[in-house]
C-alpha cells in the first residue's frame, strides 16, 4: 500500500516537473521579445561583466609577472678592490626580503649591452677597446613592495654608485590595475544590478500576463510553490541564456586575442585560455542563472500576493 | 459544512460588510443568498474560501477553522471547495479539456485519472463533444458550464457561485441551474449569491436573505422576496 503510494508520489513529482518547465518554456515563448531582451540584456551585462575580468586578471597577471622580474642593478665605484666588492656584495645579502645577488662584471656587462643593440654593434666600435661600464650586483627581492626600499638601502651603502630599478613603470602598473579593479568592481555590481532588475522586469510581466491564470491556480487550490515554481523557472533559463551567450562569445574572442598575442606580442604573459576559460564560464553560467533566479523572486514577492 | 457565528467583516476603509452573522449550512443544502447590490453577498461568498478574512466571529468550513488557517494551509481548503464566478474565468489560450483538466494538474493529479474524470465532469455539463474548442469560441452559457465542470472536477464538497447567471440570458440560466441541481442530487452542497429572482422563485430552495451585511431572512422553500 504504502509502496504503490510511494511510486505514484515520486512518478507524480517528475510529472510536475515536466510541467513546470513546460509553463516556463511555452512563458518565454509568448513573451518572446521581452525574452529576447532579457536574455540580450543579460548577455550584454556578463559580457562586460566578463571582459572586466579577463582584463583585470590579465593586467594582475602581468603586473605578477612583470614583479618578478623586478631587480636591482646596483652598480658600483670604479675604484674597488675584488675584496671591497665582496664585502658590498655579502651586505646586499643580508638585507632583509634580499633573495638572489649575482655579480656581474665589466665584461658580462659589455656582453649583455651588445646582445641588446642586435644589428647595431657596430656603435660599440667607436669605444675600441675600453670599456665604460661599472662592475654591478643584480639585487631580487621576495616581495615587489620591497624594491624600493632595498634599492635605497644598497644606494647608500660605501663603494655604490648608484642603484637602479624600473621603479616608474611598476609603479603605474600597480596603480593602473588597482583602478581597473575599482572601476571594474563598480562596473560589475552596477552591470549585474541592471541584469537583475531587467530580469525582475520581464518576470512581473510574466505575472502580469498570467495573473489570471495565477488567480485560478489560487481558486483550485494550488500550492504556492506550485505557483512559483514555473516563473523561477523562467527567470533562470534567462538568465541562463544570456550568460550562455556571453561565455560563447568571450570565449571565442579571447581565443583570437590569445592567437594574436602569441603571433605578434610574445612577451605579454596572457592567461593560457585553459583552465582559466572553463572556470570563467562556469561561474559567468552559475552567475546568470542566480541572477535569474533571484530577480524572478523579488517580482514574485513584490507583485504576487502568494 | 459551513458554520458562521459571529461573524463581521469591517473593510479597512470603515465599511461593515457583514456584521454579527450566524448561519448554519449543512452537507447536501441548496442554499441562494439574496439581497440588494451592497449588501454582504459577495463577502459573505468570499469567507468561505478565504478570499477575505472575518474580523471577528467563527467561521469553520468542513469542521476546519477557516480563520486559523496558516496561508500554507489555504490551498488544501480550496481543493474541497469549487467556485463558479460571474465572470467565468476560463483561460483563453486552453481548450475546453485544458481549462477543466487544469484544476487537476495544479493539485498534481494522476494522469489518468485527470482523463477520466475531466471527460466525466463535461459529459455532465454537455459539453464532451466541445473538448477540442477554444472559450472564445463558445457561448457564454457553454462557458459558464465549462466553469462549472472545472470547478466540480476534483469532487468538491462544496460548490460556491457568485452570480453565475449574471451574464446569461434566462433560457441559458435555467439550463446552468438544472446543472447546479443535478450536482446538488449528488451529495454537494451549493452555496450560491444571485440577484436571478426568476430562477429564485421558480426552484424553492433555502433563501437567505442579507441586508446591510445582516441576515434579514433564513427561508427554506423561500422566495427571492425583492422587486429588482
Amino acid at each position: 500500500m504504502s509502496a504503490t503510494r510511494m511510486e505514484g508520489h515520486t512518478a507524480m513529482k517528475i510529472r510536475t516537473w515536466e510541467y513546470f518547465i513546460r509553463e516556463a518554456v511555452a512563458s518565454l515563448r509568448h513573451n518572446g521579445l521581452m525574452s529576447m531582451a532579457s536574455v540580450s540584456t543579460v548577455a550584454l551585462s556578463l559580457l562586460i561583466l566578463g571582459m572586466f575580468l579577463i582584463m583585470v586578471l590579465n593586467l594582475n597577471n602581468l603586473a605578477v609577472a612583470l614583479e618578478s622580474q623586478v631587480q636591482i642593478s646596483v652598480y658600483l665605484q670604479d675604484n674597488l678592490s675584488d675584496r671591497d666588492m665582496r664585502e658590498v656584495g655579502t651586505r646586499i645579502t643580508k638585507l632583509p626580503g634580499v633573495t638572489e645577488v649575482t655579480f656581474v662584471t665589466k665584461d658580462e656587462a659589455l656582453e649583455r649591452f651588445k646582445e641588446r643593440l642586435g644589428d647595431q654593434q657596430s656603435l660599440l666600435a667607436a669605444l675600441g677597446d675600453t670599456n665604460p661600464l661599472p662592475y654591478s650586483f643584480e639585487v631580487k627581492v621576495d616581495k615587489p613592495e620591497r624594491v624600493k626600499q632595498v634599492a635605497q638601502a644598497t644606494g647608500q651603502m660605501k663603494g655604490v654608485e648608484n642603484a637602479k630599478f624600473g621603479e616608474k613603470v611598476v609603479e603605474q602598473l600597480f596603480t593602473l590595475t588597482k583602478w581597473i579593479r575599482i572601476v571594474g568592481l563598480i562596473l560589475i555590481v552596477f552591470l549585474a544590478m541592471a541584469a537583475l532588475f531587467i530580469i525582475a522586469n520581464t518576470i512581473r510581466i510574466t505575472v502580469f500576463a498570467r495573473r489570471k491564470e495565477i488567480g485560478i491556480m489560487k481558486y483550485v487550490g494550488a500550492t504556492n510553490a506550485f505557483i512559483r515554481w514555473p516563473f523561477l523557472i523562467e527567470g533562470m533559463i534567462l538568465g541562463f541564456g544570456g550568460a550562455l551567450i556571453a561565455v560563447l562569445l568571450l570565449t571565442k574572442a579571447y581565443g583570437l586575442l590569445a592567437e594574436q598575442v602569441y603571433a605578434n606580442l610574445v612577451f605579454l604573459p596572457l592567461i593560457p585560455q585553459y583552465p582559466f576559460l572553463i572556470h570563467m564560464s562556469v561561474l559567468l553560467l552559475v552567475v546568470g542563472t542566480a541572477i535569474g533566479a533571484l530577480g524572478s523572486t523579488i517580482s514574485l514577492n513584490r507583485f504576487m500576493k502568494v | 459544512m459551513i458554520h458562521m457565528s459571529g461573524i463581521s467583516k469591517i473593510y479597512s476603509n470603515g465599511s461593515v460588510a457583514l456584521s454579527d452573522v450566524s448561519v448554519g449550512i449543512e452537507k447536501g443544502d441548496f442554499v441562494f443568498v439574496v439581497g440588494p447590490s451592497g449588501a454582504g453577498k459577495s463577502t459573505f461568498i468570499k469567507l468561505i474560501f478565504r478570499e477575505e478574512l472575518p474580523s471577528s466571529g467563527k467561521l469553520t468550513v468542513n469542521g476546519r477553522s477557516v480563520v486559523d488557517l496558516l496561508p500554507a494551509e489555504v490551498p488544501y481548503l480550496r481543493r474541497g471547495l469549487g467556485i463558479v464566478f460571474q465572470d467565468y474565468r476560463l483561460l483563453p489560450n486552453k481548450t475546453v479539456y485544458e481549462n477543466v483538466a487544469f484544476a487537476m494538474e495544479v493539485i498534481e493529479a494522476p494522469r489518468r485519472e485527470i482523463q477520466k474524470r475531466v471527460n466525466h465532469v463535461l459529459d455532465l455539463v454537455g459539453l464532451r463533444h466541445k473538448i477540442r474548442t477554444y472559450p472564445t469560441q463558445l457561448s457564454g452559457g457553454e462557458q459558464q458550464r465549462v466553469a462549472i465542470a472545472r470547478a466540480i472536477v476534483n469532487s468538491p464538497m462544496v460548490v460556491i457561485a457568485d452570480e453565475p447567471t449574471g451574464n446569461l440570458d434566462p433560457d441559458t440560466s435555467w439550463e446552468i441551474m438544472k446543472i447546479f441541481e443535478r450536482i446538488n442530487k449528488v451529495g454537494t452542497t451549493i452555496v450560491m449569491a444571485t440577484h436571478d429572482k426568476p430562477v429564485v422563485d421558480a426552484m424553492k430552495k433555502r433563501v437567505i436573505a442579507i441586508e446591510k451585511g445582516c441576515i434579514v431572512r433564513d427561508q427554506d422553500g423561500g422566495a427571492y422576496g425583492y422587486e429588482d
